[in-house]
């Protein structure tokens, strides 16, 4: 059980750096605080380059692998 | 209204952003309850339980994370850092010549400034989980006196750097999602990740309410909040109509202008900014005392004054900042001398005002003189749940309170607005009449 549990627990800490490596890659597409409470017109109307869409894909599957090691973590925990 | 709902549901590109939006907000939800690895799960709810009215330092934080802050989940901090970086980056751009330059430079310069934001997020997420974790490891310090459980088992270092890594990473995460729902979804995705997390802990606090203070109360609660709902958004709609003309102009064979619109000066521009850079101004003082002896003169007198909301003391200085920040707000978006530089351009006028300075003037005359009504009445609904916990004895999460209450408002109203500009690209009827 121990070694599942410090093997998850590297696991999570590699993947919580990337996944936050790769999230401040992407482009900030809202637009701050002004449009954030009414005002200010949100036209993103610019499709998305194929590099910005494989750093889409590379994202959701380090955000996936990261939820289910926290989640495995949680249920490694409970039942030690 | 329900006929408007299906036809939005009917049109497949709508469809499909309403329900990306809502399987973000599924998502963003699910987080708030998964623990933060190293966190014993029984013993925060056991904690929960026993100290539900004893949150007031972290209260308001709690609420814009939806109550998954005491609970210890992966998105603990939720959109605060996010919040918290952008009035920086946006104060900074009064102060800093460089960042006024980034901000007049258009599309380009606001990408640049929303990175910084972004890496800002990042970094007080880092600083913020820190705290957040040190103090969790004292769980009473959170809690409250009662709580004895152990929140945090093992307490290594290397178990503690772990905590703060996922809590960062949670961050980022919900940063990320709520820029997805601006680009794919309906509406601005940073305030629908609020509203879900405020609007979420609407139910439980009214039962609370019910169960604590009998049902009458709890209906009369109801009943105020629908009153304050609608009120709120009347404010919210209301605005000046400055009329402009355009004058015709002929460039080469066609004709341009010659139309006569309006500039809408909304009483209340600054929308619920300025409550949100109050109360996380009072909130300051607070936070430097927790982090010193409990005992210590100044540190009572902050305790005293400034971290219990029922204190007029503390409702003045609240007053008073909201009404300075909605000025300073509306001064910083709106620039009347380029609205009127930009008028001047294109050939439009005020009827009766000379173009150029002198509309400067007068829309900045009209514009000082519009906030002071929108600044009183936003310090007025602020005060709504400091009030009523004098009056109703409830705890300061009391669900239609000022700060809640402005921000589900706008927040909808933008977002419905949004869904009825895009239903109406297919049929002329929409959500509003």
């Amino acid at each position: 059980m121990d070694v599942l549990r410090i093997s998850l627990q590297v696991l999570l800490a590699l993947t919580s750096l990337f996944l936050t490596l790769l999230i401040l890659m992407h482009k900030g597409k809202g637009g701050g605080l002004s449009d954030m409470f009414g005002g200010g017109m949100s036209s993103s109307l610019s499709g998305s380059s194929m590099a910005e869409r494989n750093l889409n894909r590379f994202t959701v599957a380090v955000a996936l692998s990261w939820a289910v090691s926290v989640i495995l973590l949680g249920v490694v925990q409970r039942f030690a | 209204m329900l006929t408007a709902l299906a036809r939005a549901f009917r049109t497949p590109d709508l469809r499909r952003k309403l329900l990306f939006t809502l399987g973000i907000i599924v998502i963003f939800r699910l987080g708030s309850f998964i623990p933060t690895p190293g966190v014993d799960y029984t013993a925060v709810q056991e904690c929960l339980t026993q100290a539900e009215t004893n949150s007031s330092l972290l209260g308001l934080v709690n609420l814009f994370s939806g109550g998954a802050l005491l609970q210890l989940a992966v998105f603990a901090l939720g959109i605060m850092p996010y919040i918290t970086a952008s009035i920086i980056v946006q104060l900074l751009t009064v102060v800093i010549p460089r960042f006024e330059e980034l901000k007049k430079e258009g599309q380009t310069g606001t990408a640049k400034l929303t990175q910084y934001t972004r890496y800002l997020t990042i970094a007080l997420a880092i600083l913020q989980s820190t705290t957040y974790v040190s103090i969790a490891r004292d769980p009473a310090r959170l809690f409250g006196a009662q709580c004895t459980a152990q929140v945090v088992p093992d307490q290594s270092v290397p178990i503690l750097a772990l905590m703060v890594l996922t809590m960062t990473a949670g961050t980022g995460l919900v940063m990320w999602m709520g820029e997805l729902i601006t680009e794919r979804g309906v509406g601005n995705g940073m305030s629908l990740l609020i509203f879900t997390s405020i609007a979420s802990t609407f139910p439980s606090s009214i039962w609370a309410i019910g169960q604590e203070n009998g049902y009458a109360i709890m209906a009369a609660v109801i009943f105020i909040g629908l009153f304050v709902v609608a009120a709120v958004v009347a404010v919210e709609q209301s605005q000046r109509r400055v009329p402009v003309q355009y004058a015709k102009r002929m460039i080469g064979r066609r004709m341009y202008g010659g139309t006569s619109t309006y500039i809408p000066l909304k009483v209340n521009m600054a929308g619920v900014i300025p409550i949100i850079f109050a109360s996380s101004l009072l909130y300051l003082p607070a936070l430097v005392a927790q982090f010193n002896d409990p005992r210590a003169e100044w540190v009572l007198w902050i305790d005293r004054y400034l971290v219990r909301g029922d204190h007029p003391l503390y409702m003045a200085i609240y007053f008073l900042l909201i009404i300075f920040f909605a000025y300073f707000y509306v001064a910083i978006t709106f620039n009347p001398d380029e609205v009127a530089e930009n008028m001047r351009k294109y050939g439009g006028f005020i009827p009766g005002v000379r173009a150029g300075r002198p509309t400067a003037e007068y829309l900045d005359y009209i514009l000082t003189r519009i906030t002071l009504p929108g600044a009183l009445y936003l310090g007025l609904v602020s005060l709504i749940p400091l009030i009523a916990l004098v009056l109703f004895n409830a705890n300061q999460n009391f669900p239609f309170g000022g700060t809640s209450i402005l921000i589900v408002v706008g927040v909808g109203l933008e977002t419905v607005k949004q869904i009825e500009s895009q239903l109406q690209q297919r049929n002329y009827e929409g959500f509003l009449r």
